[in-house]
């Protein structure tokens, strides 16, 4: 049961991943990575390191994703294809 | 999970690595570069991660109710530092980028390369 | 260019598949990284160190060196940051600019002059959900630092936890409430605070044992080795929650 989870976690990693490279829009493509940060929080949970998940959650999803909607505050907005 | 002698979550940090390298390397938006990089890393931690892991182990904090076999505690260490390193490298890359498109109005690398 | 990306990306995919099809097989018990380091860290971490978190312990004291350039790294980000100039973006779209809720204080600056900055207002619902469970996330916060080396937690838990409330908080409220909470001259010396404890816990440590961020290893010595790792606890936490706010700080003004 939990090489299943493993298997839709690592899967659900991948697709978000790929969303990301294929997104235009910006803004967009920062939100998926903020998701991108939760699952991957959820697989460290799994892993056993509890530690870390809490870094990654308060520094994927709280720090970095911030930052990256400041700077896309300052430039632009979608990216030319 | 062995698939056809492959260990599967070691090829799924793979594919996650070679996808923000395709980030890094291909995309031309320079957001989307530090996006790449972040990725790579995220790839790199989980991989170091899953090599310290036991299947159906504990955290490695002894003595509040948890029992042997105790996941690795060295590459949570490593991962941890690495982490506060990767937001080091994206706040410096962010200001950098903002900066670039104060001077230049850009930044895509396509159009920076036709500057004089 | 793309398909140049593309093919140094599945060759690289190859090569790499490739180097991790010889690997042992991850979670099994008996793989060789359980037998060596780890495992004496594991058997004798907690009469060496005196804590229960085994990842605290090898940050701070087996491993404690990367620790200390770790902090000296992420000090040197900020000045990086804070040394680039800092001009008002002229040519910026509309900026999301909090304004405090109904006080009527706006924490829109009207000095660019012929910029059109729209201040959206924060939804009612974020204002409301933040200020009801901000007091709560810096007890927990707290929490993990002050027990940090018996349950997982820590140094850098509670940094990043403290630098997503800072920032939750300017987000919310207008940076210039929040930044009243740490005044200026106070933030240049709170921000160093990380690199300028773990040096003079270090040196403590070679006054007491010789050996450069040596704790002592008598039985007796276990109080000064917990002063040692608490003090680096808080000058991590505090330097860091602090970088992180200021890195925030920086990059909206």
């Amino acid at each position: 049961m939990s090489d299943v989870f493993d298997a839709v976690m690592l899967l659900l990693l991948i697709s978000i991943a790929v969303t990301v490279v294929r997104a235009t829009d910006l803004l967009a493509a920062v939100v998926k990575f903020a998701l991108y940060s939760l699952v991957l929080c959820l697989v460290w949970q799994h892993r056993g390191a509890p530690d870390v998940a809490m870094t990654e959650a308060a520094v994927g999803a709280g720090v970095t994703s911030v930052l990256f909607v400041l700077t896309i505050a300052k430039t632009t907005r979608s990216e030319k294809p | 999970m062995v698939l056809f002698g492959l260990d599967l979550d070691y090829a799924a940090c793979v594919v996650l690595f070679c996808l923000g390298l395709y980030m890094l390397v291909a995309k031309s938006n320079l957001l989307k570069k530090v996006l790449g990089l972040n990725v790579m890393e995220t790839a790199v931690f989980a991989f170091i991660v899953t090599a310290g892991m036991v299947e159906g182990g504990d955290p490695p904090t002894l003595g509040s109710g948890t029992s042997p076999p105790y996941a690795s505690p060295i590459p949570h260490a490593m991962v941890l530092t690495g982490i506060v390193v990767a937001v080091s490298v994206t706040a410096v890359a962010l200001a950098l980028i903002a900066q670039i498109h104060a001077h230049y109005g850009t930044i895509e690398v396509d159009e920076l390369k036709e500057l004089p | 260019m793309r398909w140049l990306g593309a093919a140094l990306v599945v060759v690289a995919a190859a090569t790499m598949i490739a180097g991790v099809a010889d690997l042992p097989v991850h979670g099994t018990p008996d793989a060789p990284i359980h037998r060596h380091v780890g495992a004496h860290y594991l058997e004798h971490g907690v009469a060496e160190t005196g804590m229960r978190n085994m990842v605290t312990a090898v940050l701070l004291v087996y491993r404690g060196f990367d620790t200390f350039l770790e902090v000296v790294v992420i000090f040197t980000a900020l000045v990086a940051v804070l040394a680039l100039p800092r001009g008002a973006a002229e040519s910026g779209p509309a900026r999301v600019v909090s304004t405090a809720g109904s006080t009527g204080a706006t924490a829109s600056d009207t000095d660019a002059v012929g910029t059109q900055r729209a201040d959206v207002p924060v939804s009612p619902v974020v204002f409301f959900v933040v200020r009801l469970i901000a007091p709560f996330i810096a007890i927990f916060a707290l929490a993990s630092l002050y027990r940090g080396h018996i349950t997982p937690g820590g140094g850098f838990q509670s940094a990043a936890i403290f630098g997503a409330l800072f920032i939750a908080l300017a987000l919310v409220f207008g940076r210039e409430r929040v930044a009243r909470l740490v005044p200026v001259p106070a933030r240049v010396w709170l921000q160093a605070v990380g690199p300028v404890l773990f040096a003079l816990v270090a040196f403590v440590g070679w006054c007491l044992t010789g050996a450069f961020l040596g704790y002592p290893a008598e039985a007796a010595a276990h109080a000064v080795r917990e002063a040692m790792v608490v003090t680096l606890e808080v000058g991590i936490a505090v330097g860091g929650a602090v970088i992180l706010a200021q890195l925030f700080m920086v990059m909206e003004g």
